[in-house]
């Protein structure tokens, strides 16, 4: 589903993705876990397609396609989903307002017909119950006064609405109290499906607790140094990334 | 309160940049000579309130003539709204002008909402000079769409005397022309008294835009507050030269100002000027005025969940003006003008 081979990035001019290699397939969950400062994040930005993150090398395919020619917006049409670990407050854009323009852009781009506001509603009223959201909350502009957990829960309705086919989830466990995280685990656990998969960015196990992944990677400067199933993650919490550390120097 | 004379017809009364309230835009530079007389035959046809309560207005060559019958009108037969309609017709071949003096009064406790519809087309040069009073507790409210041409040029002035108690809100929304300026005097009457001028402008190409505003406190306990917004790009210049001046004696003052504006690309240009002025001892005043970008994370933001970079770009700044719009009271003018800046914000990024 989505193929990384020997991926560079940099950020303006500083290399910091390094020849990164990585296979997710359709319906699993990979874990992405990593010392501060080792690209998580530049990964998840760099395959979204964030202005001046460089791929100095390396390809990128997603279900077949060249992901790296695609605008922002076309990535996200083609079911690429990125839920930010600050996700930005938008001022003036009541969060109704914000989504239904994201999720009919998708369907325009997919060439699919455009979702009639009674039907838009309903879904969102559905998927804002689960995710214990109110609806009041939605009138107002996205983010903006939004608690750090409340800002997650809107990630997770986004994700759930626009069905992307793969999810990458930057830290979404930052900022979250246990029974925010819950919450929050759970919406994404739903949306586990054969046909989808998942990239789990984080620091901790916590996270992991809840949304149990199939497969977990370490990576250190800029490459991934180790692969491993779910007991990588205990692991690492019982012995930290030093180990790590010198081998990538 | 009197304006230092200006007559579109005679160039030698132009105002240039050594005037130090015309140091950002030299009208002398814009047009280098009197434009023409404009022939206009002008039909009074009888008042009728529109369907949508407003009573219709046309101005033109011929001024305001007729203006204090139409509001009064709009005050006792209609809902209180009074529809000026500006559209002025210049030429392909020089500049045709337009000069037009108005009064309007309100009695006290009288309430009246007036829209200011100015467009046009063609070359056109327009000095146009309102004067408002109003009564002890009057409320006035104006809503100014400024939506002209690239090439017209454009001076509209208007001096306010407020009276204790009243209220005067003035919305203005301007998408630039090659010249213009709009510029309004206030006499705060303090004792009670609210005054607010806010706008929003969105200028691209080579469109300049100056919103002058001077609010004089002569009197105790008056509140002024302002909220002007604006976007710029390309070549474009907007000019914010607001003053607040508090006189000795004026005590209770409390004046806000705050001018916020966005630079879209080098070669765009903002130029604000907030000034207070205080001689008062117990009064509560402050101005803002802050000049950024675009802010490029929202917008990968909302490029990252499928919104085209257009779009997106639209739809910030269409909320980076909206709070303006949103203070305005009036239903059906808060209406329009939503939509009004949802087009702007449209075309302000369309190629």
């Amino acid at each position: 589903m989505l193929s990384i081979k020997n991926l560079s990035v940099a950020v303006d001019t500083k290399q910091i993705l390094k020849g990164l290699s990585l296979d997710v397939p359709a319906g699993e969950v990979h874990a992405i876990m990593g010392p501060n400062g080792a690209g998580k994040s530049t990964l998840g930005y760099a395959l979204a397609g964030r202005p001046n993150y460089n791929v100095t090398s390396g390809t990128v395919e997603f279900n077949g396609e060249n992901l790296l020619d695609k605008d922002v917006h076309e990535r996200a049409a083609a079911g690429l989903y990125l839920s930010f670990q600050y996700p930005l407050e938008i001022p003036g854009v009541p969060a109704l307002t914000f989504l239904r323009t994201a999720l009919n852009a998708q369907h325009k781009l997919r060439g699919e017909p455009e979702v009639a506001a009674p039907e838009f509603l309903k879904r969102v009223r559905e998927v804002a119950k689960t995710l214990k959201i109110d609806m009041d909350m939605l009138k107002r502009p996205l983010n903006v006064g939004f608690s750090g957990g409340e800002k997650k829960r809107m990630e997770v309705l986004q994700m759930a609405l626009l069905e992307p086919k793969f999810l990458i989830l930057d830290e979404t466990d930052s900022g979250l109290d246990i029974d925010a995280l819950k919450v929050v685990s759970d919406g994404v656990n739903a949306l586990r499906a054969p046909d989808r998969g998942m990239l789990v960015i984080t620091h901790y196990q916590r996270l992991l607790d809840h949304i149990k992944p199939d497969r977990v990677h370490v990576l250190v400067a800029g490459k991934i140094v180790r692969s491993g199933g779910p007991e990588l993650a205990l692991e690492l919490e019982a012995h930290g990334y030093d180990q790590y550390l010198g081998e990538a120097a | 309160m009197t304006l230092p004379a200006l007559d579109i017809f005679d160039p030698s009364s132009y105002p240039t940049r050594r005037d130090e309230e015309w140091k950002y835009s030299d009208l002398s530079r814009v047009l280098r000579e009197a434009p023409k007389k404009a022939m206009v035959v002008r039909t009074l046809s009888e008042l009728e309130a529109e369907p949508d309560g407003f009573v219709y207005f046309s101005a033109d060559e011929s001024g305001f003539d007729g203006l204090q019958k139409a509001a009064d009108f709009a005050m006792q037969k209609a809902h209180g709204r009074l529809y000026i309609d500006g559209n002025d017709f210049g030429d392909e071949d020089g500049y045709l002008g337009y000069q037009g003096h108005g009064e309007l009064r309100l009695a006290a406790g009288q309430e009246l909402v007036v829209f200011e519809d100015y467009t046009g087309a063609f070359d056109y040069a327009v000095h146009s000079r309102l004067r408002f009073t109003l009564g002890e507790g009057a409320k006035l409210t104006r809503v100014v769409i400024l939506d002209e041409p690239e090439t017209a040029v454009s001076v509209r002035q208007s001096t306010i005397e407020a009276a204790p108690a009243s209220v005067f809100k003035q919305y203005v929304f301007s998408t630039g022309a090659k010249f213009q300026r709009f510029e309004t005097h206030v006499n705060h009457a303090g004792h009670g008294a609210v005054v607010e001028m806010n706008g929003a402008y969105l200028l691209k190409d080579k469109r300049h835009f100056e919103y002058t505003t001077r609010v004089t406190h002569g009197q105790i306990n008056g509140e002024t507050a302002q909220l002007i917004k604006g976007l710029v790009k390309d070549s474009a210049t907007g000019v914010f030269q607001g003053r607040i001046l508090v006189e000795k004696g004026a005590d209770g003052t409390d004046a806000r100002m705050r001018h916020q504006a966005l630079i879209l690309n080098d070669g765009a240009h903002i130029r604000a000027k907030p000034e207070l002025e205080i001689y008062a001892d117990d009064v509560q005043c402050a101005h803002g005025n802050t000049i950024g970008a675009i802010d490029e994370e929202a917008l990968f933001f909302c490029e990252s969940r499928g919104i085209p970079e257009e779009t997106a770009r639209a739809m910030l700044t269409h909320a980076f003006v909206l709070p303006v719009a949103d203070q305005i009271e009036d239903e059906v003018l808060r209406e329009t003008v939503l939509n009004f800046l949802e087009n702007a914000s449209e075309s302000f990024h369309a190629l």
